[in-house]
């Protein structure tokens, strides 16, 4: 037989185009396609993360509601804006690849990536705060605070910061000698409220109680359940922010091919592909922001009571 | 009594339990439909298969597409057939875990490596269950830590024993014997060591076993056993002075004080009454938190409790016969039942 | 024509096919071609199951005696652990899809390759990342939570090294994921012209609802055992109840992949029966949209009957009447299969090779092990069946019985197409007959050891259960024989083996009509494709008279 190699060569190459593909339709098609599977299998991969999640609010929402109340909203909004953002970028880049307008490409590639790392930083910035406060669910991965060093103002004080104060976000620094999680009185306050008025659920006060009988709250069994809400946004968050920082590297590999002018209307399937991953762990955040951030606002705003 | 011969094969274990016919049946009937669709099948196969073997090689034999209506045969009568199966199994899956009412509690809960189980009667025991026969009995199973299951292939049930959950077994054993506990969810090291057995008993047996008399023992040797061991009466009535509960060292047949300014004698039916209805009479100068003992003793063991108090008196021997319990039984029903024969708890049957 | 005429042709330069292109380690170990990528997936499953079966053995020894006297009961558990964890992970699930799979789809519906080439390597680079992952932990201590890894126990309580197999489940679950997404691309975008989806051979349709359930089902058990690793790493998390968690979160977490996964595991075994049968007794599967179509059924239906694992959990009666339900109802397609099958033999012509005696022996033990998952659908009757050897039994039945023996029949029937050499008939039949008593001597045994209570995982057990275990042992060791047969005439055959006859049995499918073995890109010009699928003779082109003729003037034998 001939050797076959000779026999591709015949074909116009255009660019970009794999040898196993016939034509650009059905590469595109197929990329396309290709990432559409992807992200199902990522929605299952998340869906058992929030599976997770509706049961385990479902049984101790008070708890939940606790553990919300320690997240700064204000920073999780602030989150959403910038992904919202970057989402728009992004999908500009992809009307641009198209066009071929290759500048445009760039700076809009590289503006998403900017509110893509902002993202990361406000992260970042609250997971500090976390780990200050005492609210990382691992016993000993908490910032050891010796006694009586606690009344020492934080280094770093960033001007959103007292708008997070005003949002409900703030918090007292205890001594936590051996970098254990803890609660705040605050959120036992919180449990006495639903008590009150009536609405614990048969689980929650299961859950809740020291003594079934004699309606005896337990903040050691508060805190556990507040614990596991703080294992999950853990997870959670962390799981999507390594999807994030992988949207990260795929937007420089897609910056450098702009760069190099690869994309245009005969072929910018890449872009379009990355996009649809881009828009997907935005929608992700869409979904986490409210589920773990603004559970139980109500009662900061002085609602909620009987 | 006995283990099932290891000198056969055996197919299946012992039906000994109210429901295993039910599941036997139902394990025949799959049996039946399995053996008719293999037999079947593989007959038709082998049928075909020599005689449509090739004659000669490369043949491009007749066109047959397909046959909506024999698709729509095999797939209709095996649905049924499943259905069938189906409600089969949830007939006896409901009879199997929905819990009777009127049965005999038992508590058990699972550890690495062990079963601890206990009557509510008191009874404690390790990997074995005693059990009357023709008495239904409800358990409620929890584990102090992973997941096993406990399984009586006998009586043809198991349910998983779930750390911070409690989940319910019940059955009525059918005849006496000796059959298997097994742990049948993996748990660790000793997984395959985690069993015992479940003694089943005809009832006087089993009410032999309850109130711990062992052939020979007196009354007072079997009230005395109930009083320090099995029942706790000694948290509160160690005797001395001091002590939660009054003092029973030489009260027999005294006049009692009791709160409220009565005198009574403290004779059987008083030491009777106090176990079943302490708050009735409390003794003055304590308080009334003895708890009740109705339904958690039986007639003979309240027999073998007032013969210990008497033997606290110095009153030995005044009880009925002190040879054997079924003795005692007997003569139980001629001195302290009378007055209160309407109250006589049903802890036997 | 004279012998030294045909002889002067066999002589002829050699051709260039996929294999002697090249033959650098780069060469393979950079490849883009799918077939390559088979090969060297076969090489590594090959292993894995020798692997497997050892411990498979050493399990089998143990339990000849009633004490736990060869192994101690902690070793015991790590051995049966490991069994279903190299046997499911690293064995059976790539088995088909990943060698056969590979290696034939782009081939069967007329493409150059997969849809992404690239991919296709990274799933196997990804499938050895793993497996490293899961021999370090056997080196090191091996893990003992049995391969359903259940909370809490595989959280808080095992000794053993959980995370680091944990960690390599994890990766290794990408893998499939990954041949799913290409497989699924690769069937919608890349066949030929005229190969329409009903004109595709049966094998690409149970290959892509395989590839459904791998991409749907397989994150589910990836997050779990990351939530596994994570809980037992942190020592908090939300599956033991001591700190607040959830054992049954788990179990239903676990099963909703863990049941699509046995679907995985028996759909592309049902792909290959379907050309078997249909190539040994020379005719049209009967009813083919039927059998496509109860593929997907499967898999769609496969996602809904999870709870069917958890019968004795606790969880509620009524949750446990609708898995029942259900499961019922997803017995149903596999039913209409295996009557389809059949029929397709009726007014065949029928003949006996090697492939064909692994074919009609799957039907045999699938349908055993299908109709005893009835059993373990039923309720009433699960409650006392689930957890001992009857489920055992069961599960080897449509898994060996059925994926095994498929992949068996698989990899003979097409060993002419990816190596261009014929075995030795003989030693084939032969090994398919032993394993075919082999399997059932072992395994029917354990459903009468079932019925009578022994459970599983058991060290040891009492010694009423001893002679059925005797038995079993025994035909394990045929079954062995049976297995390890195979090895040698296959390997012999590769290196001095005659070289087949190009499209043996004359067959429609394009994966007979190219090359045998196929140059890289798999055709010299992109086939066009005007028969039905299963065609024969005239219609589909087929020489029959030249074959014919080929046949009577070469020396035989």
């Amino acid at each position: 037989m001939a050797n076959h190699e000779d026999k591709h060569d015949d074909h116009y190459h255009q660019p970009g185009l794999q040898h196993q593909f016939d034509d650009m339709s059905q590469q595109m098609d197929s990329g396309t396609l290709g990432m559409w599977v992807f992200l199902a299998q990522e929605i299952m991969f998340f869906g058992g993360l929030f599976t997770a999640y509706l049961v385990m609010r479902t049984r101790y929402p008070m708890a939940f509601a606790a553990g919300s109340n320690h997240l700064d909203a204000f920073l999780g909004g602030l989150n959403t804006l910038v992904l919202i953002v970057s989402s728009l970028t992004m999908a500009l880049t992809v009307y641009f690849a198209q066009k071929g307008n290759r500048n445009m490409q760039i700076i809009l590639i590289v503006l998403t990536m900017i509110f893509g790392t902002m993202f990361l930083g406000i992260k970042g910035v609250e997971y500090t705060s976390k780990y200050e406060h005492g609210t990382v669910p691992v016993d000993g991965w908490n910032k050891v605070i010796k006694e009586g060093q606690h009344k020492e103002e934080t280094s770093l004080r960033l001007p959103f910061e007292t708008i997070a104060h005003a949002a409900g976000g703030a918090e007292h620094i205890h001594a936590n000698p051996r970098g254990d999680f803890r609660i705040e009185d605050k959120d036992i306050e919180l449990i006495k409220i639903a008590e009150k008025g009536g609405f614990l659920t048969k689980s929650e006060k299961i859950g809740y109680y020291s003594d079934y009988s004699k309606r005896e709250i337990s903040r050691e069994k508060i805190k556990g359940k507040i614990r596991i809400f703080f294992w999950l946004y853990f997870v959670m968050t962390g799981l999507h922010g390594l999807h994030m920082i992988v949207g990260l590297g795929i937007m420089l590999w897609l910056l450098y091919k702009a760069w190099q002018s690869t994309y245009s209307a005969e072929y910018y399937s890449p872009v379009e592909v990355a996009g649809l991953y881009w828009h997907f762990v935005d929608i992700v955040w869409i979904f986490l922001f409210p589920l773990l951030y603004l559970l139980g606002r109500h009662f900061l705003a002085g609602g909620g009571h009987g | 009594m006995i283990m099932q011969d290891t000198s056969y094969i055996p197919i299946f274990p012992e039906q000994a339990s109210t429901f295993a016919w039910q599941v036997d049946y139902l394990y025949f009937y799959l049996v039946g439909i399995s053996v008719f669709f293999t037999v079947g099948i593989v007959a038709v196969i082998f049928f075909f298969a020599i005689k449509y073997r090739a004659t000669e090689e490369f043949a491009t034999p007749k066109e047959i597409h397909g046959s909506i209506p024999l698709e729509l045969f095999w797939s209709f009568v095996p649905f049924v057939i499943s259905m069938s199966v189906f409600f089969g199994g949830a007939i006896v899956y409901f009879n199997q875990y929905r819990i009777p009412k009127e049965s005999m509690e038992v508590y058990v809960v699972g550890k690495q490596w062990m079963w601890k189980i206990q009557h509510q009667t008191g009874q404690r025991e390790i990997n074995d269950l005693h059990v009357p026969i023709g008495r239904k009995i409800k358990l409620t199973i929890t584990s102090e830590d992973v997941v096993h299951d406990f399984f009586v292939p006998a009586f043809r049930t198991k349910v998983d024993a779930v750390p911070g959950r409690y989940t319910t077994l019940w059955f009525e054993a059918t005849k006496p014997g000796k059959y298997h506990i097994f742990c049948a969810e993996y748990c660790g090291l000793n997984h395959s060591g985690m069993g015992g057995f479940v003694y089943a008993m005809e009832q006087r047996d089993f009410d032999n076993w309850l109130s711990g008399s062992v052939a020979d023992q007196t009354p007072v040797q079997m009230g005395e056993d109930l009083f320090k061991n099995k029942l706790g009466c000694a948290t509160c009535h160690a005797g001395g002075d001091n002590q939660r509960g009054a003092k029973l060292e030489g009260i027999f047949n005294k006049d009692v004080k009791l709160v409220g300014g009565q005198t009574i004698k403290a004779d059987e039916a008083y030491i009777r009454d106090s176990i079943l209805n302490p708050g009735g009479k409390v003794v003055e100068g304590f308080q009334p938190i003895m708890p009740t003992f109705k339904g958690q003793v039986s007639e003979e063991q309240i027999v073998a409790l007032i013969a210990y108090v008497k033997s606290l008196s110095g009153e030995a021997g005044k009880s009925p016969s002190t040879s054997s319990a079924a003795k005692t039984k007997e003569t139980n029903s001629t001195e302290v039942s009378k007055p209160n024969a309407d109250k006589k708890e049903e802890v036997s049957k | 024509m004279e012998n030294s005429d045909a002889m002067q042709i066999a002589k002829e330069a050699p051709e260039v096919n996929y294999l002697n292109t090249d033959w650098s380690i780069k060469s393979w170990l950079l490849t883009k071609d799918h077939k390559r990528i088979a090969i060297m997936y076969l090489i590594s499953i090959s292993f894995f199951f020798l692997i497997g079966g050892l411990y498979a053995a050493t399990i089998r020894l143990e339990l000849l005696t009633p004490a736990s006297d060869l192994l101690e009961s902690g070793t015991y558990n790590k051995v049966f652990t490991q069994h279903g964890i190299i046997m499911v992970f690293l064995f059976l699930i790539p088995s088909i899809p990943a060698v056969l799979g590979n290696f034939l789809i782009p081939l069967m519906i007329g493409a150059k390759d997969l849809a992404f080439p690239r991919i296709n390597l990274l799933s196997l680079y990804i499938y050895w990342v793993a497996s490293l992952f899961v021999i370090f932990a056997l080196l090191t201590g091996g893990v003992d939570t049995g391969w359903t890894f259940y909370a809490p126990y595989s959280t808080t309580f095992s000794n053993s090294y959980v995370m680091a197999v944990g960690l390599g489940i994890f990766i290794n679950g990408f893998s499939g994921i990954l041949t799913g997404l290409n497989f699924i691309v690769t069937i919608h975008t890349m066949r030929a012209p005229g190969m329409t989806w009903f004109r595709m051979p049966l094998f690409v349709w149970a290959h892509y609802a395989t590839s459904l359930v791998m991409i749907l089902g397989t994150p589910v058990v990836a997050i779990t055992v990351l939530l596994v690793a994570i809980e037992r790493f942190t020592q908090t998390g939300i599956f033991d109840p001591a700190i607040g968690g959830d054992p049954i979160l788990f179990q239903h977490l676990f099963w909703f992949y863990s049941h699509p996964a046995v679907y995985i595991m028996i759909l592309p075994g049902m792909g290959i029966i379907s050309e078997l049968i249909s190539a040994f007794s020379r005719k049209k599967i009967f009813g083919y949209e039927f059998i496509a179509f109860s593929s997907l059924a499967i898999a769609v239906f496969g996602f809904l009957v999870w709870g069917h694992h958890m019968f004795v959990s606790g969880q509620s009666i009524y949750a446990g009447l609708v898995f029942s339900f259900l499961t019922m109802v997803v017995a149903i397609p596999s039913a209409i299969k295996v009557f389809n099958w059949t029929a397709t033999l009726y007014q065949g012509s029928i003949s006996y090779d090697t492939p064909m005696l692994y074919g009609l022996g799957f039907i045999g033990l699938f349908l055993i092990g299908g109709l005893t998952g009835l059993f373990l659908g039923s309720v009433g009757l699960t409650v006392h069946l689930t957890e001992t050897y009857f489920i055992v039994a069961h599960f080897h039945y449509v898994m060996v019985g059925g994926q095994l023996v498929a992949f068996l029949g698989g990899i003979h029937y097409w060993w002419a197409v990816m190596t261009g050499k014929k075995y030795s008939e003989f030693w084939g039949k032969i090994s398919a007959m032993l394993v075919f008593i082999g399997f059932n001597l072992t395994f029917f045994p354990q459903f009468i050891l079932g019925y009578q209570g022994m459970p599983r995982r058991y060290a040891a057990y009492p010694e009423e259960f001893q002679v059925l275990n005797i038995f079993s042992t025994l035909g394990a060791s045929v079954l062995a024989i049976g297995l390890i047969m195979p090895v040698f005439y296959l390997l012999h055959s590769l290196f001095w083996g005659e070289k087949a006859k190009h499209n043996q049995w004359q067959l429609s499918g394009l994966e007979w009509r190219t090359q045998q073995p196929p140059p890289t890109f798999n055709f010299d010009e992109t086939p066009v494709v005007t028969w039905e699928a299963y065609a024969f003779g005239e219609e589909a082109d087929l020489e029959i008279e030249e074959a014919e003729k080929e046949q009577k003037v070469l020396p035989t034998g």
